[in-house]
């Protein structure tokens, strides 16, 4: 649902950061916030929260320039993970161009990552789109914590899927994060560029999208 | 339509109320005033909301001045807009919501509809039902009715049999007795005109005799007066002996041909299997008859057979088969495809009602002008 103005020569894609709650959704997206330094990037807006947990949405607003002029911007969103806001993750998951799973690695929350992408492929059913076909990546979060599922068992777990190998994190620590947000970005540039030409038509290829879009802060290189 | 999501203009961010205050307050920070708006003057600031260029600032004594104050405005524009965007959000879901809640009620009401259009027909199918039920009763009533009255055209036509014996026997005697007198009486044209119509007189009794006694054995065939309980019988003799009785009643125009298998003996009721063999038979035979002309000679075939549970009997003929039209309804009882007084539309409803008594099923196959074959399944414990 990619939002394209040819006469502004502007293309918008929407990302969203999808997960049981207190997966790390959020942190996720702070951690892109500050270590990210693309060609373009917006204030972090992180509306309402409640006790740390968030009640609409935050949102991250990123971009770049091909050679044709076209202005790219990619914005990326999170949900509400817990479950009385399945209005709200509706809402912000219609119109998707990709989504990032974010699932919680530790034992004890194996169902609530069932439940939560079980959730995820109804909405997407209810805005119109396909789980198998919308580009995705998993991120299974918090592998700094004690007690977390084996992570050949995740991988082995998955292995028939589109989406693996899986992505493990801590994103808490920044650890996984632009990872998974650029096999996210590898995932999308496929469907985007079939769809809008990017590389003959603006000279924006594989490489450049993903390296300018993700591109870490010198400070954090240093 | 607008989407919560879609990037807020000027217009969307902020009244031109509020906009003309913004101007007045930040004019009064600066040594110069400043202004903003969605036209882009010379030497102005672009003002930037989520990589957006939403207006441009200008005036002021110095860039410097109209860089801090685009600054402060896009400061205060992100609070702004996090609002709009969160009452958007919210506007959007509750509607969402609303359209949900509406479509549930709707389904609600139409199976309310629905279970409220049910009972009304309720008192309908009760009365269907009861109307069912009458007809049943009646059906009963009737069949109870014919049954008392073949017992007692049966019991009439026991008690008809001896004298009917007896005045056979007396006509032919009075028969050879005519024979007798052409040789006594003077052979004048007067004599031998009467002694003539004596002896046919005579003949015609005897044929009238012999007709009685035939309706007698039908009778008596027909009804189960004579009937035993149930006991072991063997299967092929009792339709051997039907075939008999058929071949008597037909002559020898019709080819039977049986073919018995090795069968267990069952327990049945023989006479009323008896029947039903024949009733069937009869029917091969009548179905026989209306054959078109020119087609090959008329067969009826009795086979019986051995199952893994029980015995079949095949009836087949190549008849005349049964209309298509008709078929649903030959197992009913005073139905009938023969002219006025010629079958009584009973032969099927006995015979299906006898198969079910034995705990067994009947079964017919037709094709009209080709011949029709009834299978009848009898279990055997």
């Amino acid at each position: 649902m990619a939002d394209h103005s040819p006469e502004d020569n502007r293309l918008a894609l929407k990302v969203v950061f999808y997960g049981p709650a207190l997966s790390g959704k959020t942190t996720n997206l702070m951690q892109l916030h500050s270590l990210l330094n693309p060609q373009r990037k917006g204030e972090l807006m992180v509306l309402e929260t409640r006790d740390d947990r968030t009640l609409f949405f935050d949102m991250l607003p990123i971009g770049l320039k091909g050679d044709s002029g076209l202005d790219l911007r990619l914005k990326l969103y999170t949900v509400p993970g817990q479950v009385q806001h399945d209005s709200t993750r509706k809402a912000v998951l219609s119109r998707a161009d990709a989504v990032v799973f974010v699932a919680d690695s530790q034992t004890s929350q194996q169902d609530n990552n069932a439940t939560a992408f079980g959730n995820l492929e109804e909405n997407l059913e209810k805005v119109g789109l396909d789980i198998d076909t919308l580009p995705m990546a998993v991120q299974f979060n918090k592998r700094d914590l004690p007690g977390v599922v084996d992570e050949a068992e995740l991988q082995q777990r998955w292995a028939n899927t589109p989406w693996s190998p899986l992505q493990m994190a801590a994103a808490l620590h920044g650890k996984g994060v632009i990872e998974t947000f650029r096999v996210l970005l590898d995932r999308l540039y496929t469907e985007v560029d079939r769809e809008f030409a990017l590389e003959t038509g603006h000279g924006i290829d594989r490489d450049t999208f993903i390296r300018q879009l993700s591109a870490a802060s010198e400070e954090i290189r240093a | 339509m607008r989407n919560f999501e879609d990037d807020p203009t000027l217009e969307d961010l902020l009244t031109a109320d509020q906009l003309q205050r913004l101007n007045r307050m930040l004019s009064a920070l600066c040594r110069e005033p400043v202004e903003i708006g969605s036209a882009r003057e010379t030497d102005a600031v672009a003002l930037e909301f989520n990589l957006e260029t939403v207006g441009w600032l200008s005036g002021g004594s110095s860039e410097q001045e109209r860089v801090a104050a685009a600054d402060l405005v896009a400061f205060l524009m992100m609070f702004i807009a996090k609002y709009r965007l969160a009452a958007n959000l919210h506007h959007d879901t509750t509607e969402a919501s609303y359209a949900e809640l509406q479509k549930q009620n709707e389904a609600l009401r139409a199976s309310e509809a629905r279970y409220r259009a049910l009972s009304d027909q309720l008192q309908d199918k009760v009365d269907e039902q009861v109307a069912v039920i009458k007809q049943a009763q009646m059906d009963l009533y009737e069949s109870a009715r014919l049954r008392s009255v073949g017992q007692l055209a049966a019991g009439v036509a026991h008690e008809i049999n001896n004298p009917i014996g007896f005045i056979s026997s007396n006509l032919k005697v009075a028969g050879d007795y005519v024979n007798d007198l052409r040789e006594l009486v003077p052979d004048t044209d007067q004599n031998r005109e009467l002694l003539n119509d004596f002896s046919d007189l005579i003949g015609e009794s005897s044929d009238g005799t012999r007709r009685i006694a035939s309706i007698v054995s039908d009778l008596k065939t027909f009804s189960s007066i004579d009937q035993a309980d149930y006991t072991l019988c063997d299967v092929n003799e009792l339709l051997s002996s039907a075939v008999h009785l058929l071949q008597t009643e037909y002559g020898h125009d019709v080819d039977i041909l049986e073919k018995p298998g090795e069968l267990p003996k069952i327990s049945g009721h023989p006479s009323r299997l008896s029947q039903t063999f024949y009733n069937l038979l009869d029917n091969a035979a009548q179905a026989l008859k209306l054959r078109e002309s020119g087609t090959e000679r008329g067969r009826i075939l009795a086979k019986t057979t051995v199952t893994s549970d029980g015995i079949q009997v095949v009836i087949q003929d190549n008849g005349c088969g049964i209309a298509e039209d008709i078929r649903e309804r030959v197992f009913d009882a005073f139905f009938t495809s023969r002219p006025v007084g010629a079958g009584t539309g009973l032969g099927l409803t006995v015979a299906q009602d006898t198969i079910r008594a034995h705990r067994g099923s009947i079964q017919i196959d037709s094709r009209e002008g080709t011949g029709t074959r009834v299978t009848l399944f009898l279990p055997v414990s």
